[in-house]
This record gives structure tokens, C-alpha cells and sequence, in this order.
């Protein structure tokens, strides 16, 4: 006992006479025997290369004149790609899942005698979701992330990093949020994920809990339908697709505006304490591994949809035909909650429908239309339009959308809210759990989740009101 | 239909009311929390420090000094003061007030917690350095015996404080006072920053604002009643005497190597190169293991390879890797330039 005592109490004296810079002292050393050996061992290959392609590339991506044009055009690329490289295969897999498989699925059920709640409940509710989720969210992260990690693989978006840290610097984040940011507009529980890349922990927070302001895949057919019915709609109609396209991208940039806003907000206020670090590398270009990367992206995005569908998105199903179809004394309950909550919508600028559908659809962003179409119908009582109470569809055309929601009471403002809300609410389901995984914590979670919502609705009085004063 | 005119107005009412009450740190319900948390014992416990400090520093404590650290008036200082003398904590006798020994264990305690949780701030947390006190003064009361002996593990049983104080270890053994006060030092004198006192607040935040920090090297180049003119790292500053009492520093002994003189990262222009002299104590926790990590010490040779738009952050070569800097990390490295031929 006296000798552990005797070694502690030296350990202690020795502490005091060497002060603080022990760690430094020994990673020093370990530094000078490295370089030691390998000088003594490895053996270099001549002078200096002839011409040094990484600086090249460096001083062209970082340029003070080309650097940012690059950025811009690289980032349009990838968006174009996506948009209209989607279109084709959303469309097959929509006509497969939903126009082919779906009647087949019906007339199965039909022919083993389930009874009309069980097969509604199955087949219109959870498998329409599903189906849904899966032609709207597939075949975009097929091609956009593929396309992000190319760019990565090449070494290219910490460049994009570096490029972006000042401004990123200026509102208390790291300038890898830049690249966060981009991923959420693909999607934003994978977006979230790639906050890892951000290893400072406040800026990693701050990156995930405004990940949601970027709008997700899930939410730009959404802004380009309602754009396309009521702002294209407002306008001479050779004007239409410039005014419309331009309010779906001044709907984006506010998004990224409200992400800086938001972190600068956050930085200063609840995450001041939490400890920040910077470090960037740059890692050396290579040429990026295209069918590898291809198919590991592919396979990981595929199952990360099927997944999604399955957990989130046909239990939301299950919910939005029940709603459709409990009735009490022939009224369904959805009806009640929409001439419940009118009124209070209406301050808003929307109305109980959309409140409705924003809560049903929680799990996926993606069947929000879908369901506010479909109630609408309920509502309208509308007839010869849809497949019945509770059962999820989408038009053909984009004037029967515009006549079905003119009937069902909407107006500019109301197309304006729902774009304004569509950006400022609560993340889906997905993302939620996400960022519960990512951040072990409760706290970020609720303030992830009521922090858009609650700037939502306050955006949406405001304008509603305005609206109301001067028009 | 509600008349926009009365929703607006009433929903901006509300919105006024929430940002009063909820606004952080001038908001009513941060400020009402602060009130309520001015209870006994807080008041013991400052009193108890401050005649600590007191004897510290060799000076004696009488009820008028104390009343004004604590910020009360003198009745309840005199209350204070009886409370701790039924307890067996203090004697007074005449208008000196002195610690017994059971109080000066308790207030060494005190202090200790109060030096860890500011060790924890400037480590592990981004809160800056005039807000270290302000927050480890309120925590030291909310601290268990047990949680400060578990903080000063994670901590890795830190010996100072950022401001250079000694911590008191668990048996409350302190260090003695070391070294002389910077208008005590003579010119031509190499020394060691080692303490920067941090009360009054307005003398710290003069001093932090002149980048001052433990561990910087000082060369006095002029010392007269009027002002104290000194190069810091490098960089000169000129103090009041008064502020410069300030300041405790170690003047080098022989033996040590003193560094002559030496430039920051950040002032190396693009294609320069340079040796790393050493990384400023002022870069701690976290952001030093980094710097550490990427083979940033002492011999490395850096190159500076990019400048994004506003030249902040630069891209730094060391060691075959290219990382990127931000400028306030960047000032706090030391280097030498390499003249190349």
C-alpha cells in the first residue's frame, strides 16, 4: 500500500515540474523518429515532377474568376441530370406500380372475396403509398447521388468546401455544410447522414438541423405542379413557364437563405457552448471508379427507398385510407378534422385540407399531393374523379389538377402558402429518425423537428395577412 | 373572416411577449432564474472565495471590500458574515475577517471547481474567454464533490487554469504563487506569460483584446511609470503599469531555449515556405489534437499552395497533405520563413 502511495505521490511531483506540454513534447518526437526512419528507409524517385496536375486543377476550381462559374455549372449539370433523367423511368415505374399492378392487385382481392375494408385498407392504403414513394423517390437518388459521389470520388467537393468556408465561416458553420446542403436537396435524412463528413460537433449540429431548409426530392414535384397551376396561372400564359420555373427557384434560394439565417440564429444562441474545430482536407484528385461507384450507390439508395417505403411511408398509407373511410354517422373523420381545422387554415392562407394531408403525410413528403388530391375530392364531393374515399391518385393532366383545386376553394395565395409551407415544415418521418440516430439526442431532434414548423406557419400568417390587407 | 388588421396585431403582440420572456440572456426568464439563484449558499461560498483571494494575495479583508465583491449591502454583509462565523468558517476580529482552517478548505474547494469548469470551457467548449468566469461562477455552486473530481478526470487532472491559476487538486494542496508582476520585470528581460488575472472583467477583456494569453513569450523594450512597451510573440503592445499589474510572467532562466523571433502561418504569402516553430497556447482542446494530428509541430516545413476569394481559409501543404486553415488558426501557428534561393 505504502509503494502505490510512494509511486502516485512521484507521479504527482513529476507532473507539476513538467508542466502542460507533455502531449505536445511526445507527439513531437514521435513526429522526429518517423521522419528518422523513413529517410533512412524509403528510397524517393527523382526531383520534381514535370507538371503537377493536382495544382493545376487546384488553382482552376479555386480561381478567383473561375472557381465559383464552375461550382455553379457543375451544380446545374447535376440538377439537370437529375430532373430530367428522372422523368422517364418515375413514369414507368408509376405506370407499372400504380396503373397496372394496382388494378391486378384489386381484382385478386375481389377474386378471393376480402372484404371492401381489407382490401381497401391493403392494397389502396398501404401498397398505393408504397408504390408512390417509390416511382416519385427512386430513379432521382438513382442518378443524383451516383452523380455527388462521382464528383466526390474525384476529390472535387472538398474543393467546393473550401470555396464556400468563408461565407460558412461568417454565420458560425463549416464550409463542408455547403456540401450537406446540396445532398438534402436530394434528400434530407441522406443529407443528414453526410453531416458525419463535419467532424467539429457544433458545426455538425447546426448542419443537420438545417439540412431540412434544403427542399428535398420528395418536395420539388410538388413546387413545380403548384407553381406551374397558380403562378404559370396568374400570368399571361406565354409567360407562364419562365414565372413559374423562377418562383419554384426563388422558393429554393429562400431555403438556402433560411439555412444560413437559421444557423447564424443557432450559432449565437442554444449551440454557442458546444466545441468547434475546424479542419478541411484536400485530399489529391484521382480518376473516380465509375462502375464501382455506380453500382455500390445504386444498390445502397435502392434498398435505403424500399426500406423507407415499407416502414414510413405504408403505415401513412394505412392512416390516410382509414381517415377516408371511418365515418361517423356517414361523415368520414377526415371530413370532420378539415371543417374543424378550416378556419384556423384559413388564417394561414390554406386550408384544412392541406393541414390534413401535411400531418397524414408525415412519413413521406412524396404523397402529399396525392392526398390533397384525393381529399379534395371527398370534400367536394366531386364526381367521376379518383378511384373512391381514401385511395391516393394523381392526374393526367395538369388543367384537371388547376380545375379540381379551383372547385376545392383555392386561390394564388393559397398556392403561395402551400409553396411557403411545403419549404418551412417538419421533416418526414425518415429524417426525424435520422437525426435522433445521428445526434443521440432528444434535443436537436424536437428543435429539428418544431423549429421549421413553427417559422412556417409565422411565414404563412404574415404573408396571409398582408395578402389579405392589400389585395 | 378575422380582420387582418386585428390578426396582425395581436399576433405581433404575442410575438413580443414570447421574445421578452424567452430572449436568451436579457429575456425576463433567464433574468428571474439569476435572481432566485442568489440563495445563501452561493452568498457563503462567494464570501468565503473572496477572503481567500484576500489572503492569496497577502492583503487584508474587511467588511467594505467584501460587500463590494459581492455586490450587497452592508447589513446583509455583516449577516453573511455572522452566518459563516456561527459555522465555524471565519473569525473577525476588529474590522479583519480571517478564514479558520475548516474555511479555507472549503473555500479551496470552491475555487478548485470554479478553475475546473473554466479549464472545461476553454478546452472542450467554443464559449470565448470573457465568458469563462461569468459561467464557471455560476457552476461552481451546482457542483458535487464527486462531478468536480469526475470533471477534473476527463479533463485529464489539468495543474492551471486558462488564466494560468493553479488548480488545487482533490486533498486541496495548491501551488505556491510563482513569479513577478510585468511592471516588476526589467527591460531587455526575456519572460514567460504565466498568469493573466481575470477580475475585474473590464481589466481581462482590455488584456484578452491585446491577444495576451499563458504561455506567451514577452520582451520588455521599455518600462517607465508611464507605460510598459513590449513585444508579444512577436507582436508589440504597450500597457498602463496598473494593467500590467495584471500580468504575472516567469522571466527565462539560462537554460531555456528563447525563441528570437518568429512570423505567424498567416503572414506566409502563396509558394513561400517555412519551418514550424510551435503552435500558440491559445489553440486548445480539440482544434490543438488536430493541428497536432496533421504533423503540424515544431521542424515541419509548410508551403502555402491556395487562397480561396478573401484569402480566409488558405490551403497550407505539410507533410504531403494539403489542408486547409482559417485564418484565426493560422495566426495562432509560428513559423520561420525559409529563404529560397
Amino acid at each position: 500500500m505504502n509503494d502505490v502511495e510512494e509511486i502516485i505521490q512521484k507521479a504527482n511531483k513529476y507532473r507539476w515540474e513538467i508542466g502542460e506540454n507533455l502531449h505536445d513534447a511526445i507527439l513531437e518526437s514521435i513526429y522526429t523518429d518517423a521522419a528518422r526512419i523513413a529517410d533512412k528507409t524509403v528510397t524517393r524517385q527523382g526531383g520534381k515532377q514535370k507538371f503537377d496536375w493536382d495544382r493545376w486543377i487546384d488553382k482552376l476550381v479555386t480561381g478567383r474568376w473561375t472557381g465559383f462559374p464552375i461550382m455553379f455549372l457543375l451544380l446545374v449539370i447535376v440538377f439537370w441530370l437529375t430532373i430530367s433523367g428522372a422523368n422517364v423511368p418515375s413514369a414507368m415505374i408509376a405506370s407499372l406500380l400504380v396503373d397496372t399492378i394496382h388494378p391486378l392487385l384489386k381484382d385478386g382481392a375481389n377474386f378471393l372475396h376480402f372484404p371492401w375494408w381489407l382490401s381497401g385498407v391493403l392494397i389502396d392504403g398501404a401498397y398505393l403509398a408504397l408504390a408512390w414513394v417509390i416511382s416519385v423517390m427512386l430513379p432521382p437518388m438513382a442518378i443524383f447521388f451516383p452523380l455527388f459521389t462521382l464528383l466526390e470520388d474525384f476529390g472535387y467537393l472538398p474543393r467546393v468546401a473550401f470555396n464556400m468556408d468563408n461565407l460558412y465561416r461568417r454565420v458560425g458553420a463549416h464550409g463542408k455544410q455547403a456540401l450537406t446542403m446540396s445532398m438534402g436537396f436530394g434528400c434530407n435524412a441522406a443529407g443528414v447522414i453526410a453531416a458525419r463528413i463535419i467532424d467539429s460537433p457544433r458545426e455538425r449540429i447546426i448542419a443537420i438541423i438545417t439540412n431540412n431548409f434544403s427542399l428535398c426530392n420528395g418536395r420539388w414535384p410538388t413546387q413545380i405542379l403548384i407553381a406551374t397551376i397558380f403562378i404559370g396561372g396568374a400570368v399571361p400564359s406565354f409567360l407562364a413557364g419562365v414565372t413559374s420555373a423562377a418562383a419554384v427557384m426563388i422558393v429554393a434560394v429562400l431555403g438556402v437563405l433560411f439555412s444560413l439565417i437559421v444557423s447564424w440564429a443557432l450559432s449565437r444562441s442554444v449551440l454557442k457552448g458546444e466545441a468547434s474545430a475546424f479542419s478541411l482536407e484536400l485530399p489529391p484528385y484521382r480518376p473516380p471508379r465509375f462502375l464501382q461507384t455506380l453500382y455500390t450507390s445504386l444498390i445502397d439508395r435502392t434498398i435505403m427507398v424500399l426500406w423507407r417505403a415499407v416502414v414510413f411511408a405504408a403505415p401513412a398509407g394505412v392512416a390516410i385510407w382509414l381517415v377516408a373511410n371511418v365515418t361517423i354517422n356517414n361523415v368520414s373523420i377526415a371530413e370532420y378534422f378539415i371543417n374543424w381545422t378550416d378556419p384556423y387554415a384559413m388564417i394561414l392562407g390554406l386550408n384544412g385540407v392541406i393541414i390534413l394531408a401535411y400531418i397524414i403525410a408525415i412519413p413521406a413528403n412524396e404523397i402529399v399531393i396525392p392526398t390533397v388530391l384525393m381529399l379534395t375530392v371527398l370534400t367536394t364531393k366531386a364526381t367521376g374523379l379518383g378511384a373512391g374515399a381514401g385511395v391516393m391518385f394523381e392526374m393526367e393532366s395538369v388543367n384537371d389538377t388547376a380545375a379540381l383545386l379551383h372547385a376545392g376553394g383555392w386561390s394564388v395565395l393559397t398556392g403561395i402558402n402551400l409553396m411557403l409551407f411545403s419549404l418551412l415544415h417538419n421533416p418526414c418521418s425518415t429524417t426525424i429518425y435520422t437525426i435522433y440516430k445521428e445526434t443521440k439526442s432528444m434535443k436537436w431532434t424536437l428543435i429539428s423537428t418544431f423549429l421549421p414548423i413553427v417559422m412556417g406557419i409565422v411565414l404563412c400568417f404574415f404573408v396571409a395577412q398582408f395578402w389579405q390587407l392589400f389585395a | 373572416m378575422v380582420d387582418p388588421i386585428y390578426a396582425l396585431s395581436i399576433f405581433s403582440a404575442l410575438l413580443i411577449i414570447l421574445l421578452v420572456l424567452f430572449f436568451p440572456e436579457k429575456g425576463i426568464i433567464t433574468r428571474w432564474k439569476k435572481i432566485k439563484s442568489q440563495t445563501g449558499r452561493v452568498l457563503i461560498e462567494d464570501a468565503l472565495k473572496h477572503l481567500y483571494d484576500c489572503e492569496f494575495k497577502n492583503l487584508d479583508c474587511s467588511l467594505n471590500s467584501l460587500t463590494g465583491n459581492l455586490t450587497l449591502k452592508a447589513d446583509q454583509t455583516a449577516s453573511v458574515i455572522s452566518n459563516l462565523e456561527s459555522m465555524g468558517l471565519v473569525t473577525s476580529t476588529g474590522n479583519k475577517i480571517s478564514l479558520t482552517s475548516e474555511g479555507r478548505s472549503y473555500a479551496i474547494r470552491v475555487v478548485r471547481i470554479h478553475r475546473l469548469w473554466e479549464r472545461y470551457l476553454a478546452d472542450n467548449t467554443s464559449v470565448s474567454e470573457t465568458e469563462w468566469h461569468a459561467i464557471a461562477e455560476e457552476r461552481e455552486h451546482e457542483t458535487t464533490d464527486e462531478d468536480a473530481n469526475r470533471l477534473a478526470a476527463r479533463l485529464g487532472n489539468p495543474l492551471v487554469d486558462p488564466h494560468g491559476d493553479p488548480i488545487p487538486n482533490a486533498d486541496g494542496v495548491i501551488l505556491a504563487k510563482q513569479g513577478i508582476t510585468l511592471n516588476n520585470l526589467e527591460e531587455g528581460k526575456y519572460a514567460r506569460i504565466i498568469h493573466i488575472e481575470d477580475e475585474p472583467k473590464e481589466v481581462y477583456a482590455q488584456l484578452t483584446a491585446q491577444g495576451l494569453y499563458p504561455g506567451m513569450q514577452i520582451y520588455v523594450l521599455q518600462s517607465s511609470k508611464e507605460k510598459i512597451r513590449f513585444e508579444a510573440d512577436g507582436e508589440e503592445c504597450v500597457l498602463a503599469p496598473v494593467l500590467a499589474s495584471n500580468l504575472t510572467v516567469l522571466p527565462f532562466t539560462e537554460k531555456e531555449s528563447v525563441q528570437e523571433s518568429f512570423e505567424n502561418l498567416s503572414s506566409l504569402e502563396t509558394d513561400e515556405a517555412a519551418t514550424i516553430i510551435g503552435i500558440s497556447n491559445a489553440m486548445r482542446g480539440q482544434q490543438r489534437r488536430r493541428m497536432l494530428d496533421f504533423g503540424i509541430v515544431p521542424g515541419t516545413v509548410v508551403h502555402t499552395r491556395l487562397r480561396s476569394l478573401k484569402g480566409d481559409p488558405a490551403a497550407y501543404e505539410v507533410r504531403g497533405a494539403l489542408i486547409a486553415l482559417r485564418k484565426n488558426q493560422s495566426d495562432l501557428i509560428h513559423i520561420k520563413k525559409i529563404k529560397e534561393n
